[in-house]
């Protein structure tokens, strides 16, 4: 049995986190001795793109799975064909994956713009406090 | 131990993030609490150390250890992780009694100018008490837990990495507001009575229970995307049981074992402790000065490093092979030595110009040459380095500096001649004072710089006789640059030479914490350079380093290389220098003189004259330096291995460091001008008309920074 996760979800143009879990179809124990291959195929009027890539653990957190970076070049529907072999056994899963435009970069980096604004908000309260307290100081009491 | 469990195990996610966030809580707290003992020592002094940091060790397993790794596959994994959230990183912390380690772990300035103000506004401290008073913190606590466990927003934070992350900082802070009652980690006396935390806890208990028994006996199943995955033999029914077990069990333990301590703790007899020993004082190692102190001593082993550096670096130039990624005239000086000295001028100061290997070789030079003429005085000026520092970024650019290990090395050569003919003829540190491009943009660079060769003492100056710091004496010769420690003012022209520090008789001068960009504020009588609203010429070079930021960087930058391949294209070969001429002249010479005179003739509305644009020229220094250093960043990120390690693509971090750092340039700025418009004038109204045009000004360079770092970028220093 084998599962596939993507990252970023949805996937985008650019550079994705492909993760594999190979299950044994019997007792669904992870499979962790095999060998993984991802094969990325795209057609469109103009370009055929193909990617094929290895899958490790190393690439992987969840040493559980299978991972690879692959900095997919457009976007579409991508055919995503998952080769697994071990030892003698070999067995292959595929489907498509829908791949969407690059996030541009404002919108994925508003935070670090936002962080100014907010900074200068928080001077100015400070600035304002200080004003308040100084001239409370200074109040004279009937 | 079987191959499955052992990979769980090593499932780790370590985020570079959230670990320099846990680094760095627990660096201030530590901190605060070594000031805190060397005030007063308390018994419970260490219990609270290990307690505060135990609570930072249980975020850093809760979200970056296996429990985090198989979150999405297990709910059980999934419901541990909030465990520790939400009912044990919250109580060790607060048993740390973080606020006043935390607060005397800042540095004091900044709490007595930044925080104070909201520390000691009533409205807040109002707020505080109430979300902290027991049934707000019990209600945001429930709300929180209840929210996040409806089944619609649970799936929304395991799709979207945002949601998740949002999810986990409201359980521990609605965590740290519910167990705030219990542990009451102060400053000062709980306003509600000790027995109320006996309800709050059993009413928590009563929630975690309702909850967890409906995971566990519903029979429905809450979560479907664990069914879709099924990650093991075991199904999505009986993960969701041992989930809601995990939270009832140990979760209830949690709720009634210190409602228990407390409830006896209550109806024991009251012993007065003695936990406090006489307060003393005990003063502190300074570690940065005796680190600091040895610097003269290592100047020149630092320099005798960076000659052997710079003659392999020719060498390699001159006869290695000309693909610039494999040379280390193209790697060296490019990549590592432009932006170690960046980091090096915001961590510490001028570090180049200490270890400089031309003045190495210079003063070796002396033993021979005469030295002995003065600098001609119409040339004591900065107008020969700012026009060589605008030549610097027109070569770079039009011919290929970085890409060209040959003519780096013959840069490198000539700069070497250059020092030793200059200063083999004239007196003093005239090379440096008054040509060297690279000095300058470490001078006014330095002004942001957290340290600062002055004195210690005004004082010990004061009843001084002999003023070695500048004349010299036996075993060290005075300043070079005719820097008069009690007049000095700022890094500007300083070499970070510490001939002033060996010559001191008093051991009064040292390299000494300054607050960043703080001598921009001011505008005292400079030794050797004067006041800066006087001086044309340093403003010129500043503006000039400021903007050329943006230059060098737009230069590498995909619309601007295809704008010059254009013109290329259309007037024919042998042009490319004559139109990256136009555009640093137009970027770095004319955009900054139209940008000038608009903000002038803003404040000349204001009566304001030249001296006040020469001020706030000084002020855009904060975001230059930014800019330089987050252009400078992106080279070594990727190129910091060359040339044997060799970068693929870009590190996903590398743009919101970059942002961070061009961030904080931006703030820099806009807070000195804020500070130099109130030395104009008292009115709030008129010293925002005074610094609006400056502010807008350096607005519009951050958009442009933004913009520059936002666009795809010639990866130079990398093979292809
Ligand atoms: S720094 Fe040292 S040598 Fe210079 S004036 Fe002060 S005490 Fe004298
Ligand atoms: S003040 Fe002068 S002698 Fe002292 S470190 Fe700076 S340049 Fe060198």
């Amino acid at each position: 049995m084998v599962t596939v996760f993507g990252a970023p979800a949805p996937l985008r143009v650019g550079v994705a986190d492909l993760s594999v879990m190979v299950q044994g179809a019997a007792d669904q124990n992870s499979v962790l001795d095999a060998k993984v291959r991802l094969h990325l195929k795209r057609s469109s009027a103009t370009n055929v793109f193909e990617i094929v890539v290895p899958a490790s653990h190393a690439a992987a957190t969840n040493k559980l799975l299978y991972a690879a970076h692959v900095n997919l070049p457009s976007a579409g529907k991508w055919n995503l064909e998952v080769g697994v072999t071990r030892g003698d056994l070999a067995a292959s899963a595929s489907g498509d994956i829908n791949v969407l435009p690059p996030e541009p970069p404002l919108a994925s980096h508003w935070l670090y713009i936002a962080l100014v604004p907010l900074l200068i908000v928080l001077f100015a309260a400070n600035q304002w406090l200080k004003r308040n307290r100084r001239f409370r100081r200074f109040r004279v009491r009937p | 131990m079987n191959s499955v469990a052992s990979a769980a195990l090593t499932s780790w996610t370590l985020s570079a993030r959230v670990i320099a966030i846990l680094l760095i809580a627990s660096a201030v707290y530590f901190r605060g609490w070594l000031r805190g003992r060397r005030l007063i020592r308390q018994e419970q002094d260490y219990l609270r150390l290990w307690a505060f940091l135990g609570g930072l060790g249980v975020l850093f397993l809760a979200t970056e250890s296996p429990l985090d790794a198989f979150d999405s596959l297990f709910l059980s994994a999934h419901m541990a992780q909030h465990l520790l959230l939400m009912m044990v990183a919250p109580p060790l912390v607060l048993l740390g009694h973080p606020t006043l380690p935390l607060l005397r772990g800042l540095p004091r300035r900044f709490v007595k100018e930044g925080l104070g103000p909201f520390l000691s506004w009533p409205l807040l401290k109002r707020i505080l008490r109430s979300l902290t008073s027991p049934p707000i913190a019990l209600l945001a606590f429930a709300v929180s837990t209840i929210f996040w466990h409806l089944p619609k927003f649970y799936e929304l934070a395991l799709r979207s990495p945002g949601w998740h992350a949002a999810q986990h900082a409201s359980f521990f802070w609605t965590g740290i507001l519910f167990w705030w009652p219990v542990v009451q980690p102060g400053p000062g006396k709980f306003r509600w009575p000790r027995w109320i935390a006996i309800p709050h806890l059993l009413l928590a208990d009563v929630l975690n229970t309702v909850l967890s028994a409906f995971f566990v006996f519903s029979g429905r199943l809450l979560y479907p995307t664990y069914e879709a995955i099924r990650a093991s033999r075991m199904s999505a029914q009986d993960d969701q049981t041992i989930a809601g077990l995990i939270m009832w069990v140990p979760g209830s333990i949690i709720y009634l074992v210190p409602a228990l301590v407390i409830a006896v703790k209550l109806f024991s007899p009251v012993v007065p402790l003695s936990y406090t020993r006489r307060a003393r004082r005990v003063s502190a190692p300074r570690v940065s000065r005796t680190v600091l102190s040895r610097l003269p001593q290592l100047r020149r082993v630092a320099q005798g490093a960076m000659l052997l550096l710079a003659i392999a670096v020719m060498a390699n130039g001159w006869w290695g092979t000309q693909v610039a990624p494999l040379n280390l005239a193209g790697v060296l000086p490019w990549i590592h030595w432009r932006a170690l000295s960046v980091l090096a001028l915001l961590i510490v100061g001028n570090l180049f110009c200490m270890a400089c290997p031309f003045t190495f070789v210079r003063d070796i030079g002396r033993k021979v040459l005469p030295a002995g003429l003065r600098w001609p005085r119409w040339l004591r000026k900065k107008w020969l380095p700012a026009a060589l520092f605008v030549v610097y970024l027109w070569a770079y650019e039009a011919f290929g500096l970085w890409d060209s290990p040959w003519l780096t090395a013959w840069v490198i050569a000539a700069y070497f001649l250059a020092a030793l003919v200059i200063d083999g003829v004239f007196r003093g540190a005239s090379f440096c004072k008054y040509i060297c491009p690279i000095g300058q943009f470490h001078f006014i660079s330095s002004l942001v710089s957290p340290r600062e060769v002055r004195i210690r003492h005004s004082a010990v100056c004061k009843t001084c006789q002999t003023h070695d710091c500048i004349r010299g004496n036996d075993h060290a010769r005075g300043c070079e640059l005719y820097l008069f420690q009690p007049k000095k003012a700022s890094n500007l022209d300083c070499t970070f030479c510490l001939d002033c520090v060996k010559a001191c008789p008093h051991d009064n001068v040292g390299i000494l914490p300054v607050a960043p960009a703080s001598t921009l504020i001011g505008d005292p009588y400079r030794s050797s350079i004067g006041r800066l609203s006087k001086r044309t010429d340093l403003a010129v070079l500043a503006l000039l380093i400021v903007f050329g930021a943006f230059v060098n960087a737009a230069g590498m930058v995909a619309p601007v290389m295809m704008w010059e391949h254009g013109w290329h294209a259309k007037l024919g070969p042998k042009t490319m220098p004559a139109i990256v001429g136009v555009f640093v002249i137009g970027g770095a010479v004319l955009a900054p003189l139209l940008a000038v005179l608009a903000c002038a003739g803003f404040n000349r509305l204001r009566m304001a004259g030249p001296e006040v644009t020469r001020r706030f020229i000084f002020t855009l220094v904060p975001i230059g330096v930014g800019m330089w250093a987050a252009h400078l960043l992106y080279h070594f990120a990727i190129g910091w291995g060359a040339p044997w390690v060799q970068v693929s693509s870009v590190p996903t971090w590398l743009t919101s460091a970059q942002m961070l750092v061009l961030d904080a340039g931006l703030l820099l700025t806009l807070y000195v001008a804020w500070r130099v418009a109130n030395q104009y004038t008292r009115k709030l109204r008129s010293a925002l008309a005074l610094g609006m045009p400056w502010a807008v000004l350096s607005c519009m360079l951050y958009a442009t920074g933004v913009w520059i770092l936002f666009q795809p970028m010639q990866m130079r220093g990398m093979l292809h």
